[in-house]
């Protein structure tokens, strides 16, 4: 008769228990991290934030004052870097996973998009100056900016739209073409509206992305102090995270503008936190549209 | 005799490998085909030449002639095959209606074949309902999505969706084998049904289903057609040993 290790349950059932609780305790500190972080920021920064903070321009020398032109500004280069960065992005990743045939060329382009992903972003900075500001002789303004945080936030579009392209059942077009359907009807009317709600994924991710940067757009479109609100696309504007950089390393009444930069932290979060919530809205009401299951 | 498709010589090629060898069949009008035989054998590739679908696949290489009412549809021009596929409908193993209403569904064939009337469409809509045995059980939710109903109806609906570009064949892969015995028998029932108007052509992994619904089989082994007669003739009498051994269930 076999004569199984005495305990062999009880030691089995041990070391499941230590590994969940490994794994429950990472998955747990995550968390706490983030918590931490929101924690000290809101702490150190919530003492600055009322109405006035807001909706007014910094003040003497930025140690007073509200952050107006920042938020603005921030608002601007996301929306308009997005509406840049989203339907070609779309295309793009609609030509790679529906045109494309498999082969170099396809293995090439997807290359070259996570090569794109893993460039620095001060190399986008250095590049969206070079191009857009000097070549293209649109000066720093809005236009460069967003244009040099659209190239940011492009393979992020791609990867992501490629990826709910890949997930939808071939079945669903091949039902399509059985019925007489074109490539392009196909794609049109029955591909991306079952993708679409993972393709809003890389949107948030790209928004997520883009508002924080700091490096692309300082040379791009970044004003240092800009008592007034932008007039068009050809305009510089402040931003937050440059706004944030600058009040914390210039200046020398740390005592005042210390706060400041927490408020202005605080705000960055908030807005990224809005902007994530309501691209989560539109991605739920994208699913219960196309009613998947 | 004049045949509804008829194959004669096919040869296909997936890369180097050889899914169907030598095939010849004629199939007579309205009429039910079955196709058996273990997976793999090239039943289900067999299938989708009628309606172009294996050109969808990278590396394939047909050989042979393929008609269907006497006009060989690999000949044809490009711009002619969705002509040609909305002159064969399709319905696939798993249920798989669009994301969209039970109505639109079903509508969906006609609008991508450039028809707008409205009165017309809901015409055809009703009709194609009505033909696939479901219109008393959805008329009142044409709304809905169609993944509020069950899997049996929405099999229905994907028969229905074909049904509505008035094809004259209706190809079926496998169109039960996801579906529990009560909506088995209803799509059977169905076929039983169609054939009246239908030329139909069906692939099944069930021997009783095959033996139930079809007046003609055809027995596939590693791509070639091993033996194609009469339903009644293959269950009771077959000539080829390989076909007593699958029908008998010795393999597959």
């Amino acid at each position: 008769m076999l004569a199984f290790p005495k305990n062999i349950d009880q030691i089995k059932m041990r070391n499941q228990r230590i590994m969940f609780w490994i794994a429950r305790g990472i998955s747990y500190s995550i968390i706490a991290i983030l918590i931490l972080i929101l924690f000290f920021i809101l702490k150190r920064g919530i003492g600055v934030i009322n109405w006035e903070f807001f909706s007014t321009m910094p003040k003497e020398g930025m140690t007073k004052g509200g952050i107006l032109p920042a938020i603005i500004g921030t608002l601007y280069l996301v929306a308009g870097s997005m509406i840049i960065a989203f339907p070609i992005g779309m295309l793009s990743g609609i030509y790679v996973n529906e045109y494309a045939r498999e082969g170099q060329v396809k293995r090439f382009i997807k290359l070259m998009t996570n090569n794109l992903a893993g460039v620095p972003s001060i190399v986008f900075g250095l590049f969206g100056m070079a191009l857009f500001v000097n070549q293209l002789n649109f000066g720093a303004s809005i236009l460069a900016g967003s244009l040099t945080l659209a190239l940011l936030a492009l393979p992020l579009i791609i990867r992501t739209t490629e990826e709910s392209l890949k997930a939808v059942d071939n079945t669903f077009r091949h039902a399509s073409y059985a019925l007489g359907a074109s490539k392009l009807y196909t794609i049109r009317k029955v591909v991306v509206p079952i993708a679409f709600p993972n393709i809003i994924t890389g949107l948030i991710l790209g928004i997520g992305r883009v508002s924080g940067e700091t490096a692309p757009i300082l040379f791009t479109v970044a004003a240092y102090f800009l008592p007034r609100l932008p007039n068009s696309v050809f305009d510089q504007c402040m931003a937050l995270p440059y706004h944030l950089y600058v009040i914390s390393t210039s200046g020398t009444d740390i005592e005042t503008s210390r706060p400041i930069a927490y408020g202005t932290a605080v705000v960055l979060i908030a807005i990224v936190l809005f902007v994530n919530l309501l691209a989560n809205f539109l991605r739920n009401y994208f699913s219960r549209k196309v009613k998947m299951k | 005799m004049s045949y509804k498709i008829e194959t004669r010589n096919v040869d296909l090629y997936y890369g180097d490998f050889h899914a169907l060898k030598n095939v010849s069949m004629q199939i007579t009008p309205k009429t039910v085909t079955a196709l058996i035989g273990p997976s793999g054998c090239g039943k289900s590739t067999f299938l989708r030449l009628f309606n172009r679908m294996n050109d969808l696949i990278e590396g394939v290489k047909i050989k042979g002639d393929i008609l269907i009412d006497n006009k060989d549809i690999y000949k044809i021009k490009t711009t002619e095959v969705d002509q040609l596929r909305r002159n064969t409908g399709m319905v696939f193993q798993k249920p798989n209606p669009f994301p969209k209403s039970i109505f639109e569904n079903v509508a969906y064939g006609l609008r991508v074949n450039g028809i707008h009337d409205r009165k017309k469409i809901e015409e055809q809509v009703e009709k194609s309902l009505k033909q696939a045995a479901l219109w008393e059980e959805v008329k009142d939710k044409l709304k809905k999505s169609a993944f509020e109903i069950s899997g049996g109806q929405q099999q229905r609906l994907c028969i229905a969706r074909a049904l509505a570009v008035e094809p004259e064949v209706l190809l079926m892969d496998e169109p039960a084998s996801a579906l529990d015995p009560i909506s088995t028998s209803k799509i059977e029932e169905l076929i039983y049904e169609l054939k009246n108007n239908f030329t139909i052509l069906i692939v099944t992994h069930n021997m009783q289903q095959a033996s139930r619904v079809s007046d003609f089989t055809g027995f596939f082994l590693l791509g070639d057609l091993v033996e194609f007669d009469k339903t009644k003739k293959i269950f009771t009498n077959p000539v080829k040993q390989q076909t007593e051994n699958y029908i008998t269930g010795r393999f597959g």
